[in-house]
Order: C-alpha cells, then structure tokens, then sequence
C-alpha cells in the first residue's frame, strides 16, 4: 500500500478544519453525531463498477470524517473497512483529481468545489439514511449547498 | 393491413406519422405510441386504482396514439417493486376488473393496449424499509431505500410475479405487456454494471448481466405467447462516471433482447441518478435522437420506439421517415395537451399547449404527491366536474385586468364557456412578466415564449378581444362603468421598493422588471437583491452578456423559489458564469460608488458597483380589488395579484376563475 492509500490524500487535517469552521453556517441546523465520511476512491477500491468490492472490503484505509460536535463540524481521520461496517449518514467516494481540487480550495469554497466534482463525476457520494432521516438530523442544507437533493437526470 | 384514409390535412403532411403500424398481430392506427413514462400517484396505497385514475385514463386513451401503454404497474404483493406511494399493483386477480376498464377504454378509442409492469428494484419498496437489488450498492438518492441483495430464490420467484403480472394484464383485455428498465429500476439495475457487482450467473460479464432480462423476456412470452412484448432499455445510462454501462454495453444488451425475441425496443435515456439531465428544458429537442437510429439501424426487424426530448411532431414524423424509429413514443407533451395528437391532425400546432419541460410533474412526485402539469390544469382533475368547461349558465361580460399567463388562462376558458371577455394589458404585448421571463432565459426562451404564443393564438381564435397599452385604475373604470358584469384582476405582482423607502440611497435602485423588459440599462458592475427566480434569471442573463454581478439573498441559499428540477441548473448557471453570490445578507445603504451589505455575522460588506438592482421582494398587485370592489358586481383575482408565485400558479387559479365565473 503505498502513501496515497495509506493517507487518503487528504493533506492537513488542520486546513479542513479551517474550511469547515468557515462554512459553519451550512452546518448549523445539523444535530450533534451527524457524519460524513470521505474517502479515496483509489484507496477505497469503490471504483465505478467496482462498488461492492468497496462493500465488503476488509483491508482498512483512511476516511477523512466530519462530525458535528457541540454545535460546530469537526474533522478527523479514521479508519474505513468497508461500507458495510461504516458509521456515516453520507459517504463521499473522491476520485485523486477530486481531492486535489479540493484541498487546493480549502482556504477558498471547497464546498463549491465538491459539488462541481459531483456534478462531474468525480466524487460519487452514497446516503445511508433515507430523506426523512436526513431532514431530521438537519442535513437539508448541506445536502443543498452540494446540490443532491434533486440531483438526477429525470428532469 | 387497414388502408390509410387521410381525411385531415395534417395527417396528409405528416403522412409517415399518421401511417399504419403493426405491432405483433395488433394493427397500429398510426406510428404513435403513449409512453407510460410517469406514474401518476393517484390510486389507493393498496395499489387499487381509483376513479381520478380512471378519469385520467380516459383521456390518455382519447389522445389519439395508436399504441397506448397504461402506467407501470408493480408485480409483487410486498411492494418492494414499489416506486411511488400510489403506484397500481398487478400481482392478484382482485385488481383485474379495474384493468379490464382501462382496456376497454383503450380499445373504444381504436388504440392497440399495452400495460407497463414496472418493478423499480433500487427505487422501490417506498413503503417498506427496504428495496432489493441485484447487489448492495448503496442509495446516492436519499428519496430511496436502503439495499438488500436478491437471492438466486427472490431472483426466480420475481421473474414468475412477471410472467404472471402479464399474463394477468392479458386476461383483462390488454393486447400486449411491457418491462421496463427506465430510469434505473430493477431490470435496469441487473443489466448496469454500476449496481450489478453479482459474482455469479447473474453478474459479471454483459452477458451475465442480461441474463434476468432474458429470463424475463422468456417467462413472458411463454406466459403470453401471442401478445407483444416491449422492452425499455437505455441507449445510455448516464452513468458512466459511476461505472453504469458504456454505450456499447447498453446496445449490447439490447441485442440480446432482440435475440430473445423481443417485439419492440424502447430506447430511453438516462437514470434518476445520473449526473446529467435528460430531457429538462435545457436539452435541445431531438438531442437524444442518434440513439435511436443507432438501435434501428442494428435491429432492423424489431420495432423501435423512441420520445425522449422530442415534443414535435414534425421532427417525430421526419424520424419515422428516415427510418430512425417505428413508433414515436411520448408522454409529457401529452400531460399539457391531451388533444395534440388530434391538432396535428387537424393541421392546427399553433393551437397546442406547449409543454415546457418544466417537469412540475416530477418535482410532485419526489415529494410523493400526485403529479399535475404546469400547463395543463385539468391534469388529475378530470374526476372533478367543477374542473370541466361548461356552458355558462348566464353569460356575462367579462373583464380581466392584467395579460399575463393567469389573466390570459382565465379569459380564455371563461370565454370558452360562452362569456364576453375583454383583457386590457398597460403593455404593448401579452404575456406580462413572462414575456421579460422568457427573454433573460438561458435555457430555452422559445419554451416560455410558447406559452404567450398559445394564449395569442387562442385568444384571437376564441374571440377574446385584447386592448393593450391600457392601464385599469380608478378613472378607467369610472370610463367603463357598467359595461361589465365581473373583473378578474390578475395584474401580477411587482418588485416592493417601497420596502427599501427608508434606506439611505433608496432612490437610486433599480427595479428588476425595468431592467428585464430592457426598459433600463445597466453598468458593469451589478448589485442584485435577490437571487429568487427573478433575480438569478436576470443576474444570469447579464453575466453572460459581459456585465459583473453580485447576488445580495437573504435566505440562506440562492433559488429558494424555484422548482427543485430545475433548481440545480441555476446554481450550475451561477457556477459556471461565476456569479458572485452573498447570502444571509441585506443591503443597508446605496451610493453611487457601490453598496453596503450586513451578513449574517453583523459584519458590513462594501460592493463597488455602478447600479443596484432589486428583484426581491415582491408585492402583490392587490391596490385594484380595492379601488374596484364599489364599482363591478363580481370582483375577482389570481395569479400573483393575489400571492407572487409561479407560472403554474399562475395558470391554476387563471383556469379556475375561468371555470367558475
């Protein structure tokens, strides 16, 4: 496993950090024990097509992952074993250019450019709790901000 | 094979489209086929289906198609085949005369039956807590269940509820049956590679993939064998990014259909998931169209249907006739205008409803409502007598104060109904703020100018005699005093300056219709307040054209009245031209250098700019009701003169003012 893998390709956790403490107010309405993870698609072997490897995966790698602790987003780095064992209500799968655009935007709107990457293809995302779940945990308007609520090619 | 006989000039002029088909044994009146593409959401949680339905139906049947497919109907008594709260189950014979009802509706009206079986595999089980796939490939659409993998068991016991759905539909009178991968149901996610990771005979290679299709394709004409079998599949998923098929795949697997024996290919586009769009109002019509002359140069000897992003009929009948498809299939332009087919006949497009592709449809049914139509306010109504044109009763002479959609909706339907109706407009046009609209569209203006159009043709069809460049106050109407029985006021909405009076600086904003009907012009450098519908539209509009703008919103996001399917595509645009966006914030003060904005942390923002435009909020033209309310007997309003909304509020109470007045 080389460094990339090993390390998800996050760079300082210090510098999510700040982005998120900028971006408070998307998080605001979101209850505390909210999660999302993010990973390397690379990493995590959840390649397109290849997601169930992703599932049942037991080798472990990082996931940068954001909790909404005492009112505020906190980033940390865990670790992944899989989809079926991860505990996040949302699970972002970022390709390396995904990553890169972003941590080359955390001192500008990496947010923005997350949804761009999305919207791209470049970063899947994957919701383990249903609408109803998500609205009550207060994710409406981070799931507005990223554009995927309505996200779908049936319009 | 019948011969034709052409006895309406469109039908002469659009002779490959009004030709005879045949679909198996079944002659086909004409090359149109009803795509069951929405479902409705009317019936009864069981899935019985009930008299709106039934209501509904009848005029599908009436539209004209020569092939009519009913709505998909789920074939397992869990409802994990489930995709919508009010979907119509097939799985017992208790539903079955409800079924016979349709066909015969179908039938009196000349047309071939075809009833949908839809599962909806990931998109399913919408009352249970779970939906079935051929893998655990989690939702990326929170709207949808969580997965369970299909055993090999659940695999052949939901290929048998198939066969037997089928054979069901057939007892009930319906000439033929249809599956359906579209958009991403169950058959769907079996043949993509992106939700079908199965390390056994079902997954793997596309061979393997197709194998449930093929064993349904199978069970069904075994069950039916002298019915037709339709098959809809996707020319392109959209998901390729996410490891969906390739195209090469997709037409792949539709050859293995074909070799199956397959009547009929319908080629569809795209998944509810797909990162693109596929036939919202920012898809050129006829975009998709290579698709389907691909499949039909493959599969010669098959029928093939095709409609995604293609509402005209012109370019439907050119198809036909360069042997791009067999059948047109199509569904949404139907909702809007149940009679299109009939006016394309009658050589009479310019009376039809257009639809726009604003896909109020779905933005209803991902809230799990019952779908209704922009354009079309009888849509789901049609149970509902008080909905119908009727004569009136007593006829009255009727004046509608305001050429907007609402106004103009209302003067047609109540002079459909036998009135005297007379529109006066302070414009030199119809069509009121929609006009403006239209022209700072990005996406399509011809779809919103359309509907002006409509209301100017139709109205001078009707009779109803429009008198522009006509203000309605207080001293107008002392002028016609008597001169009619009721007013309908539904003179819109306008931007609330008024609301900004105490502002230092008010004077010097602008108002944002001014701005979109080009009665004033602007700087390089814009301020807008608001990033409404309004706002975003025009701010879109002028940051393309070179100018620099900077949304002031005070809502927590941009777009916060917008239809959510089409919400996306204008934050996209403000990406994408790289509007600057403030939101949580409100404008304190004006000056001619630029404007002072407060953000939701109390700090205060300067933005150089050379004007200040305002497009929120807005205010209701309500001043009339109370100038007229002592001078006509009925008085009555509509649209944003009542509350500032939407067009599809506006034409809804436009109809139903009509329909009752």
């Amino acid at each position: 496993m080389n460094a990339i893998v090993e390390f998800g390709g996050f760079g300082e956790l210090a510098d999510w950090q700040a982005m998120l403490d900028r971006h408070r107010e998307v998080f605001t309405e979101m209850d505390d024990g909210a999660r999302i993870g993010i990973v390397s698609r690379e990493a995590s072997g959840i390649l397109p097509g290849k997601h169930l490897e992703g599932v049942q995966r037991a080798a472990e790698v990082d996931m940068l992952a954001w909790e909404v602790q005492g009112g505020g987003m906190q980033a940390a780095i865990e670790r992944f074993a899989g989809m079926a064992t991860v505990k996040v209500d949302l699970l972002l799968v970022a390709d390396a250019e995904a990553l890169a655009a972003a941590r080359a935007e955390l001192a500008g709107n990496a947010l923005t450019t997350i949804k761009k990457s999305i919207r791209r293809g470049n970063i899947m995302f994957f919701v383990f709790k249903n609408k109803a779940q998500l609205q009550d945990a207060g994710y409406e308007d981070f799931l507005e901000s990223l554009g995927l609520a309505f996200l779908g090619a049936c319009r | 094979m019948t011969e034709i006989v052409v006895t309406r000039p469109g039908e002469a002029r659009l002779k490959d489209l009004f030709k005879p088909g045949k679909v198996g044994k079944f002659e086909v009146k004409n090359r149109i086929k009803y795509g069951a593409c929405c479902v409705s959401n009317y019936n009864g949680r069981d899935g019985t289906i009930t008299p709106r339905e039934l209501a509904r139906v009848r005029v599908i049947a009436g539209t004209g198609c020569g092939l009519i497919t009913n709505q998909g109907a789920y074939p397992d008594p869990w409802g994990e085949g489930k995709a919508y709260f009010r979907q119509v189950a097939i799985h017992d014979d208790k539903f079955l005369p409800q079924f016979e009802m349709i066909a015969r509706y179908i039938h009196d009206a000349g047309a071939v039956a075809m009833q949908q079986i839809l599962h909806a595999g990931r998109y399913g089980g919408i009352d249970l807590g779970y939906c079935i796939q051929p893998s655990v490939v989690p939702q990326t659409l929170p709207h949808f269940r969580p997965p369970r993998e299909m055993t090999k068991e659940q695999i052949a016991v939901t290929v048998q509820q198939h066969a037997d759905a089928a054979k069901r539909a057939i007892r009930a009178g319906f000439d033929a049956t249809e599956i359906t991968s579209f958009m991403g149901y169950l058959l769907a996610n079996f043949n993509s590679r992106f939700t079908n990771q199965r390390s056994d005979e079902y997954g793997g290679s596309v061979q393997n993939r197709g194998r449930f299709m093929r064993e349904l394709i199978d069970a069904i004409k075994q069950a039916t064998p002298d019915n037709p079998l339709s098959v809809r599949l996707n020319g392109a998923e959209l998901m390729d990014k996410w490891g969906g098929n390739t195209q090469d795949e997709s037409f792949e697997l539709m050859q293995q259909a074909v070799d199956c024996g397959v009547d009929m290919i319908s080629v569809t586009v795209g998944w509810q998931e797909a990162p693109e769009s596929s036939f919202g109002r920012d898809v050129e019509p006829g975009y998709w169209n290579f698709l389907a002359e691909k499949a039909k140069k493959m599969f010669p000897n098959t029928l093939v249907a095709f409609g995604n992003r293609l509402p005209d009929p012109a370019m439907a009948n050119q198809c036909v006739k360069d042997g791009s498809f067999d059948y047109w299939e199509i569904c949404r332009p139907l909702l809007a205008d149940p009679e299109m087919i009939h006016k394309a006949a009658e050589d009479r497009m310019e009376e039809v409803r257009p639809c726009i592709g604003s896909l109020n449809c779905l933005s209803r049914l991902f809230r799990d409502l019952p779908y209704t139509c922009t354009m079309n306010p009888m849509l789901g109504h049609e149970v509902e007598p008080e909905y119908h044109v009727t004569e009136a009763t007593e006829k009255k002479r009727v004046m509608v104060i305001g050429a907007g959609p609402a106004g103009m909706e209302a003067a047609i339907t109540a002079r459909r109904r036998g009135h005297s109706v007379t529109v006066f407009d302070k414009n030199d046009k119809i069509g009121g703020n929609l006009a403006a609209y239209a022209g700072n569209d990005l996406a399509r203006p011809a779809d919103l100018q359309g509907v002006i159009d409509y209301y100017g043709v139709m109205a001078k069809k009707l009779g109803v005699e429009v008198r522009l460049n006509t203000e309605a106050n207080a001293k107008f109407m002392r002028s016609v005093l008597h001169e009619y029985d009721a007013c309908i006021v539904a003179a819109g909405a306008r931007t609330d300056l008024e609301s900004f009076k105490y502002m230092p600086g008010s004077e010097l904003l602008i108002d944002a219709l001014e701005v979109a009907h080009r009665r004033k012009t602007v700087g390089k450098r814009v301020v807008m307040v608001g990033g409404g519908a309004i706002g975003l539209t025009i701010s879109e509009f002028l940051q393309k054209a070179g100018h620099e703008v900077t949304v002031v919103e005070k809502d927590k996001r941009v777009g916060g009245d917008i239809m959510p399917t089409f919400k996306w595509r204008h934050t996209a645009w403000v990406d994408e031209l790289g509007i600057k966006t403030i939101c949580s914030a409100q404008l304190l003060k004006v000056t001619a250098e630029g404007a002072t904005v407060k953000t939701a942390k109390g700090e205060e923002v300067f933005v150089p700019c050379d004007n200040v435009i305002v497009s929120s909020p807005r205010r209701a033209n309500h001043d009339l009701f109370y100038e007229f309310q002592w001078m006509i007997d009925e008085l009555h309003g509509g649209g944003d003169a009542t509350v500032p909304r939407g067009l599809d509020a506006a034409i809804q109470e436009g109809y139903k003012l009509g329909v009752r007045i």
